[in-house]
């Protein structure tokens, strides 16, 4: 019974004007989507390469400087972009690509796409992930909307009542033939994505799980709502009723949600403007160490330990240049003022996301959203990581200048200069993202809430529609 | 005909509870996203006041400072941050330069989300290393905000379309299209009549529930009486366009299913399709020089300036002969080199940073040119413009900044080179900033949508004329 049904409703589809245009335009739309994001991706990463190459060779050309100063002339770190945001840009377009690394300040990402737009870019991008996220679940509402109220509307729900139908088999026969097409167009998709990332040229670490597992998260998605779509059908008495209530749900779930959550999340756990961080960290450094300030009540009790530890009377009697060392120190303890500073915006951050966790209950599309997003390594968390990791490498670069000074040079000697050989010794940057198991691992419960969707919506659709 | 359509329409919208159920959704959204406007709003005033109080703060502490210095005491603080010294003044003590919010900028986001709305300029630093994007989580912008404008663009149609997708093919299905045919009226004269009426009922919820809706939030209707009005006229207008597709769709006597789908197919691609579109060939077209490279240009300049510091100020100097002439002691320091090898690097960066405004007004100019397509555009345009939070009003800000961060330079650089401190009698002629809003109208956007709307009604009235030996009894 449920092969008959699904070879009727296959039959029928295929046989619907209506949904050849509906499917056509998807495949076109998807087609452009995809064209546009690669074109996009070559672009920037050679822009990338090509930044990356050049500040390397302005760093290591220096020729002969003081350490101190070539701290403060500083280098950067730029953020790669990965095979998958071909599918989903995520938040690459909001999050800034370049960071300064200096000494004694830790910067933000700075040149975000959007920030370099009109207006109507907030209108969103037609890219993949629009499509997969807003316009294929709405071609499950356009195909499936009908498929209980047509029987009822043609007449044809008494015949079917004569056939004595299993309901269950009914509806799963309804379930695969909306289903199906559905999963043949997503599986192509991605494997269009995924041939055309492996043929791409030297684009860093692209691996084909990643790309299942996401496609996983997607069909999971279009059955949460091929599973909604079917149970309004089935509950309600006229096609256009059924039309506007699906609808109404995709509009709460895709549109309203995200940006209802987006304004609780704000209201609840603001982040402080910009002025306020930077006045904060200002504040904070002010009490403590400051590596230009040796008149400092901090700096001469630095000065006490490290001669008493060293049993000498002179600063010039250490055995090391006490400038650079003093300069290490009040690094250190910068660092540690941007810790606590940047680890209270990581928290705001953490707490927004309990938020949208939360609104998640009435969105299928929240918990889709942020899956794609991290598997994509275009999400926030990623951006995160990738901060984190040019702070850590701006540390270790402060320290290697700071030893360099400190043990080449005596105190008082402002005028030592380093080798113009020196600078290549330094490491290049070089970022690897959290790889998919920890990916996954950190968004667990986003799993879990898709998870709960999915059999809470196999539940209701199974064992409310006992009769139609 | 009009009377008895009017007390039979009334009667049947209370009876199925539209009415009802339509004022309770209309006061929920426009509550919440009125409130949330609001919210936002309040965060940008207080945070403003709180940087503006911040800096009476320290204005006070230097006066202090310099008293002290002026009377030959020892002060407490590092020397190079002593106001007395006019560039550690212009560093160390900025002047707040904000973009106060218009009174009606809860209406809409816009870009309020992504910039900031006060900078401090500072003598040393450099203008295009000015952060003008604000701290806010990515995923906020990602989301964007569920303000008045959202409500009214993206969720007004769809409320429109429930309401009216089905005013003819309803009475073809219930069977009473019969007894409507035997009416002294024409189809198109009775759908036209209908629809007017729908039209009537809900621009009347609207207002009223806008205006409660501004009431809870505790604006002042009667004084913002012009602004005010000009909004409303601006929904109402966007509500007739939608009201027209209507008219249009429903004369075509599809199935109420058929409708629904059509008029939704409308809305995918006003609303989400044709911004997104428009945006992207945009993007292609001008596209914005890579902000990477941009850092990879300034920063070999700044090497190669900084190699020749002495030559530069030399330069500046015969160039500003005043300076040698006025000042006694010709003592130059760090200072005096780094102040003339900026303006240096400024004068050459320019084109480069000049290169993104003007890709950004290309962009601007050309979504200028295709936006009357969407009425979803026109619309959203024209609230930003209402809210002051367009790209336009964040433009002209960052410009007003960057004029400001050039006075306060030109108003300290003097000091620096004549070798004079800066002392106690100079501080109330430092300058100010006062933020202008650029008046732009929003009346084009609105004449835009009504001719576009008499446009579709025209349209709908073309392919009926057509179409008329069509039996409306018997064609589905």
């Amino acid at each position: 019974m449920i092969s008959k049904t699904f070879l009727k409703e296959t039959k029928e589809l295929l046989r619907d004007g209506r949904v050849r245009i509906a499917f056509f335009i998807v495949i076109l739309l998807l087609g452009l989507a995809v064209w546009i994001s690669a074109r996009q991706y070559e672009n920037v990463n050679e822009q990338y390469e090509a930044a990356k190459m050049a500040e390397r060779t302005i760093w290591e050309n220096q020729g002969e400087k003081n350490p101190h100063s070539a701290a403060h002339y500083g280098t950067y770190a730029f953020k790669p972009k990965y095979p998958l945001s071909l599918v989903d840009q995520g938040v690459d377009k909001y999050a800034g690509t370049s960071i300064f690394l200096e000494a004694h300040n830790r910067n933000e990402a700075q040149f975000s796409a959007a920030a370099d737009q009109t207006g109507l870019a907030r209108f969103g991008d037609l890219t993949p992930d629009f499509i997969l996220l807003f316009i294929i679940p709405l071609l499950i509402i356009l195909l499936g909307y009908n498929s209980f109220t047509k029987e009822r509307e043609m007449g044809t729900l008494t015949l079917l009542k004569s056939q004595g139908i299993s309901m269950g088999k009914w509806i799963l026969g309804k379930w695969t033939a909306l289903f199906t097409p559905i999963l043949i167009m997503t599986a192509f998709l991605f494997l269009v994505a995924g041939v055309l990332l492996s043929g791409l040229e030297n684009f860093g670490i692209f691996n084909w799980s990643a790309l299942v597992v996401m496609f996983l998260v997607y069909v999971g998605y279009y059955i949460i709502f091929i599973n909604i779509v079917l149970l309004i059908s089935a509950k309600t008495r006229k096609s256009g009723v059924s039309l506007v209530i699906s609808i109404g749900v995709w509009i709460i779930a895709c549109l309203a949600a995200p940006k209802a959550a987006s304004n609780i999340a704000e209201a609840k756990h603001p982040y402080p403007t910009r002025q306020e961080f930077t006045a904060n960290v200002l504040k904070d450094k002010k009490e403590g160490l400051d590596g230009h300030n040796p008149w400092s009540k901090e700096a001469k009790l630095l000065q006490e330990k490290v001669l008493t530890e060293y049993g000498v009377d002179s600063l010039h009697k250490l055995p090391f240049n006490f400038d650079g060392y003093r300069m290490q120190k009040s690094e250190e303890h910068e660092a540690e003022i941007y810790f606590k500073h940047y680890n209270y915006l990581k928290e705001q951050f953490v707490q927004q996301s309990h938020v949208y966790r939360g609104l998640a209950a009435i969105s299928p599309y929240l918990p889709t959203r942020f899956l794609s997003m991290a598997i994509a390594q275009t999400d926030y968390a990623t951006h995160w990581d990738f901060a984190d990791a040019a702070e850590e490498y701006r540390i270790a670069t402060q320290k290697f200048l700071n030893d360099n000074f400190a043990e080449n040079s005596e105190y008082g000697n402002w005028g030592y200069r380093a080798d113009a050989d020196f600078w290549k010794n330094l490491p290049a940057f070089d970022y690897n993202p959290p790889e998919l198991d920890s990916v996954l691992s950190y968004n667990a419960s986003n799993l879990g809430i898709l998870g709960l969707w999915l059999v809470g919506s196999f539940g209701l659709l199974l064992f409310t529609t006992k009769t139609i | 005909m009009l009377t008895y359509n009017f007390r039979y329409e009334l009667k049947l919208l209370l009876r199925s509870r539209w009415i009802q159920l339509l004022s309770l959704m209309l006061l929920v959204l426009f509550g919440f996203s009125a409130f949330n406007g609001q919210q936002k709003v309040e965060k940008r005033r207080s945070d403003i006041a709180e940087a503006h109080l911040e800096m009476r703060e320290n204005d006070a502490m230097m006066l202090m400072l310099l008293d002290s210095v002026e009377h030959g005491l020892e002060v407490s603080v590092p020397y190079w941050t002593i106001p007395s010294s006019p560039m550690a003044l212009g560093n160390y003590y900025p002047r707040v330069a904000a973009m106060e919010p218009q009174p009606m900028a809860f209406l809409s986001t816009g870009q309020a989300d992504l910039f900031t709305h006060y900078v401090k300029p500072t003598v040393s630093g450099d203008d295009f290393a000015l952060n003008f994007t604000e701290m806010t989580s990515p995923v906020q912008l990602l989301f964007g905000s569920f303000d008045l404008a959202f409500v009214i663009v993206y969720l007004l149609p769809l409320l429109i379309i429930a309401f009216s997708y089905n005013v003819l093919s309803a009475e073809r299905e219930n069977g009473s299209i019969r007894l409507l045919a035997a009416q002294p009226i024409t189809i198109q004269e009775w759908v036209m009549q209908k629809l007017g009426l729908r039209f009537f009922w809900m621009a009347l919820l609207v207002t009223v529930t806008l205006i409660l809706a501004f009431l809870l939030i505790g604006m002042d209707i009667v004084a913002q009486a012009t602004s005010f009005l000009s909004f409303l006229a601006l929904v109402l207008a966007y509500m007739l366009f939608w009201f027209a597709l209507a008219f249009l769709i429903n004369l075509q006597a599809g199935s109420s299913a058929k409708n629904a789908v059509a008029l939704l197919g409308l809305w995918v691609v006003f609303v989400l399709f044709v911004p997104s579109v428009v945006n992207q060939l945009g993007n292609t077209f001008y596209p914005m020089p890579s902000r990477t490279l941009m850092i990879n240009e300034m920063r070999s300049l700044k090497e190669e300036v900084a190699k020749k510091q002495d030559e530069i100020l030399d330069n500046f100097l015969r160039d500003h002969p005043e300076y040698a002439l006025n000042d006694t002691t010709q003592s130059r320091g760090f200072y005096h080199r780094y102040m003339a090898s900026q303006r240096l690097i400024r004068e050459e960066l320019s084109p480069a940073v000049n290169a993104y405004e003007e890709q950004l007004q290309k962009q601007q100019d050309w979504i200028g040119r295709f936006k009357w397509i969407s009425p979803a555009i026109l619309a959203q345009e024209s609230l930003n413009e209402m809210a002051g939070t367009s790209t336009e009003n964040y433009e002209d800000f960052r410009k007003q900044v960057i004029a400001f961060a050039e006075t306060w330079r030109g108003h300290l650089t003097p000091f620096l080179y004549n070798n004079r401190d800066f002392s106690q009698k100079d501080y109330p002629n430092l300058p100010k900033f006062i933020y202008q809003k650029s008046q732009a109208s929003t009346w084009s956007g609105l004449a835009i949508i009504l001719v576009l709307s008499g446009l579709v009604y025209l349209i709908g009235i073309f392919i009926y004329k057509r179409q008329k030996e069509r039996n409306i009894l018997t064609t589905f």
